[in-house]
């Protein structure tokens, strides 16, 4: 994608929203806060304090925990007689660190190792760090490494008093992670302390803030909080700007998006294709009847979208001993619904194609601004391997079904497999702002909308 | 016409048919339906799912030729809706054994649809139609009738039962023959008998073989749903 390549500040950001051919999802350049400290001054604290004033929909804490080095058996060994010293920069795998960052800072999916403490030891387990807003990296060493501390837009340092901070160090070592008295307080003035020392206090003067008291001090933490919100917002000002700027200059219809060579199929409005919408549209029809149109509908839509699979030809034999040569798909067909609207197609889905993988995304606009985030994401399996129909109820500002392609696209789908099936589309906005950010997509709409219309399909199918 | 003459080229339906006739478009979807059914070694369960889904685009093609009327409604969120709204009454005819298989496609659209039956056999030995029992609907010559028969080889079944609809005064105009696969000698034999009756054709073949199925085709349809 030509979009990932550079890094991109927010005024960066901003120039390239005068374009009309890119969508840069809020994940691509994620808010990255990094907080360092003494071991026990309250990081993970003040992390999730700051994480439960945000509000974002996607948040994630990423901890230096995940990042130490798989020990050898001597290591091990001395590990359990409290005698290695975790708290060296050594101790850490800091390449891989630096490598995960960097991956999150261009949105891309990652997966972060987890280490068992009790195990002294990498498990075979990881988890996934997909779509996040903001990223808050907690650990003594996060402003340590030049590489680490280039990649964060905000460096915090909690300076909390080091008598609190083995305070709080043994407690945890004691109740929570069942060491010995004797050996945690060893494992402090042998290794935590020194360490800190040397390498964690000369860091202090990398970050942009240092938050003495670490948890108490309600006018920092409160102050941080504020300076992020601000910056959040103008990155959803831009965000929103940049969704608004895929229009063109030119209202466009199908037919030009069929003279550019792109692959947008509206539904023939048959007579009874209208008949259909009519019962629909119609606020007197009962939920029987609407959910019986709507899934005879969109069966019709979905045969129409699977047109698009690839094909090859197929010779078989038939019945009277003759030979036939037809077609055959080449690749399997999954879907992906963008909840909740997409979720009307499923019972759709299932008749045409019963035993087909669904997967789901949820997106939700704010209700105030419109804004688009990505709250759930579940996706089939090889996704890179399949043909893709990515289904909404309805497609108004086209941003959701944007936001989802992009997802399909970073988790390794092929543009071209992926086909956008919706029932209603709004044409001045969401069928041009998805090609223009997607040309190599696929779209299939049922009936082409000149005016947008608020979403209803859901509500009246679901009765909710 | 396209032809077999490249192997690697899918064969689709011939087109040039009778004004009368709508054959379904050749989509390469509709092409990969037909590739499954008409595959001998593809079992029940898969030729009665894929015939399934093959009769609804039948039945959905061939409702679009009833008549619709202008109706304007209220929306949810208050506005005016200028649309349309289905005229007239349907029934569908299936031609037994055969037919009753399009049925489900049938209902699968039009929920409440009252159905008709006539059994027409084809005598083995000399290929020839003849009536053993009809229960149809009362009103049936005040309503629009979906014929029901997957097959079209000879016409010979088809045409004797649309003079059972004749007979009970449907309008020819009204009817509507629906199937899978037509030959060119039975959509010829249509058209020269009932020039006006609509017939709806997924694909018309190749031909017939000396035991007057349709070839390729795909076999004896009823088999093929039913049992073996």
């Amino acid at each position: 994608m030509a979009h990932e390549h550079t890094l991109m500040s927010p005024t960066s950001l901003a120039s390239l929203s005068t374009k009309t051919s890119y969508y840069l999802p809020p994940w691509s350049r994620p808010h990255i806060i990094g907080i360092a400290g003494s071991s026990g001054s309250g990081k993970t604290s003040v992390a999730s304090q700051i994480i439960k004033a945000l509000n974002v929909p996607w948040t994630v804490i990423l901890s230096f925990d995940n990042f130490y080095r798989p020990l050898s058996r001597t290591q091990r060994e001395q590990a359990f007689a409290n005698e290695y010293d975790f708290d060296a920069p050594e101790a850490l795998d800091l390449d891989m660190l630096v490598d995960v960052l960097t991956d999150l800072r261009h949105g891309k999916k990652v997966e972060v190792p987890v280490y068992s403490f009790s195990e002294h030891n990498r498990t075979k387990l990881s988890t996934t760090i997909y779509g996040a807003n903001v990223i808050i990296l907690e650990g003594i060493f996060t402003l340590y490494d030049p590489r680490i501390v280039e990649l964060l837009d905000l460096k915090v340092f909690v300076d909390t008093d080091l008598d609190i901070c083995m305070a709080r160090r043994l407690r945890r070592d004691i109740v929570h992670r069942g060491r010995e008295l004797k050996g945690a307080m060893k494992q402090w003035f042998s290794f935590v302390k020194p360490n800190f020392e040397r390498y964690v206090r000369p860091t202090m003067r990398q970050a942009d803030v240092v938050v003495p008291r670490g948890l108490d001090n309600v006018v920092a933490i409160d102050m941080l909080i504020k300076h992020v919100q601000r910056t959040l917002a103008a990155k959803s000002r831009l965000h929103l700007e940049q969704l608004g700027q895929l229009v063109g200059t030119t209202d466009a219809n199908t037919e030009f998006a069929a003279k550019a060579g792109m692959d947008v199929r509206v539904l023939p409005q048959t007579p009874q294709v209208q008949a259909m919408h009519t019962i629909l549209f119609n606020r007197a029809t009962t939920r029987a009847d609407f959910v019986f149109y709507f899934e005879r509908l969109m069966a019709i839509l979905i045969e129409s979208a699977l047109d698009y699979v690839p094909y090859e030809a197929k010779k078989v034999k038939t019945a009277t001993g003759r030979e036939y040569t037809g077609l055959s798909a080449t690749m399997e067909t999954c879907a992906v619904s963008i909840l909740r609207a997409g979720a009307c197609f499923e019972t759709s889905l299932r008749r045409i194609l019963p035993a087909i993988a669904i997967g789901k995304v949820l997106i939700q606009s704010n209700s105030r601004t419109g804004e688009p985030f990505l709250h759930y994401l579940k996706l089939p399996p090889h996704i890179e391997n399949k043909f893709i129909l990515l289904v909404d109820a309805q497609a108004t500002t086209g941003a959701a079904a944007i936001m989802a392609i992009r997802v399909l696209l970073d988790h390794g789908a092929q543009p071209e497999n992926i086909c956008f099936v919706t029932y209603l589309a709004d044409k001045r906005a969401a069928i041009r702002r998805i090609l223009a950010a997607y040309p190599k997509v696929k779209v299939v709409v049922g009936k082409v909308e000149d005016q947008i219309r608020r979403r209803f399909i859901d509500t009246r199918y679901f009765g909710t | 016409m396209a032809s077999n003459e490249a192997s690697s080229t899918p064969t689709v339906s011939i087109t040039d048919a009778p004004v009368n006739v709508t054959v379904l478009q050749q989509t390469p979807q509709l092409i990969a339906l037909y590739t499954i059914i008409r595959d001998v070694n593809t079992q029940r369960a898969d030729f009665v799912f894929y015939s399934n889904r093959i009769i609804r685009l039948l039945v959905e093609e061939g409702l679009n030729h009833l008549p619709v009327q202008a109706t304007s409604v209220s929306t949810p969120t208050d506005l005016t809706y200028n649309g349309l709204k289905f005229q007239g009454k349907i029934c569908g005819v299936s031609i037994m054994r055969a037919g009753e298989s399009m049925e489900q496609g049938l209902r699968d659209c039009c929920r409440s649809v009252r159905i008709g039956k006539i059994l027409i056999q084809r005598d083995d030995e000399t290929a020839e139609a003849k009536l053993f029992y009809e229960k149809l609907p009362e009103d049936i010559k005040d309503r629009y009738v979906l014929l029901l028969d997957p097959m079209l080889a000879t016409g010979g079944s088809a045409i004797m039962a649309v003079d059972v609809l004749i007979a009970k005064g449907v309008p020819v105009e009204r009817i509507l023959f629906v199937n899978l696969i037509s030959s060119p000698e039975g959509i010829a034999a249509f058209a020269k008998k009932f020039p006006k009756l609509k017939v709806i054709t997924g694909f018309i073949d190749e031909g017939l073989n000396d035991k007057k199925f349709v070839i390729p085709g795909l076999g004896d349809f009823g088999d093929r749903y039913y049992c073996i």
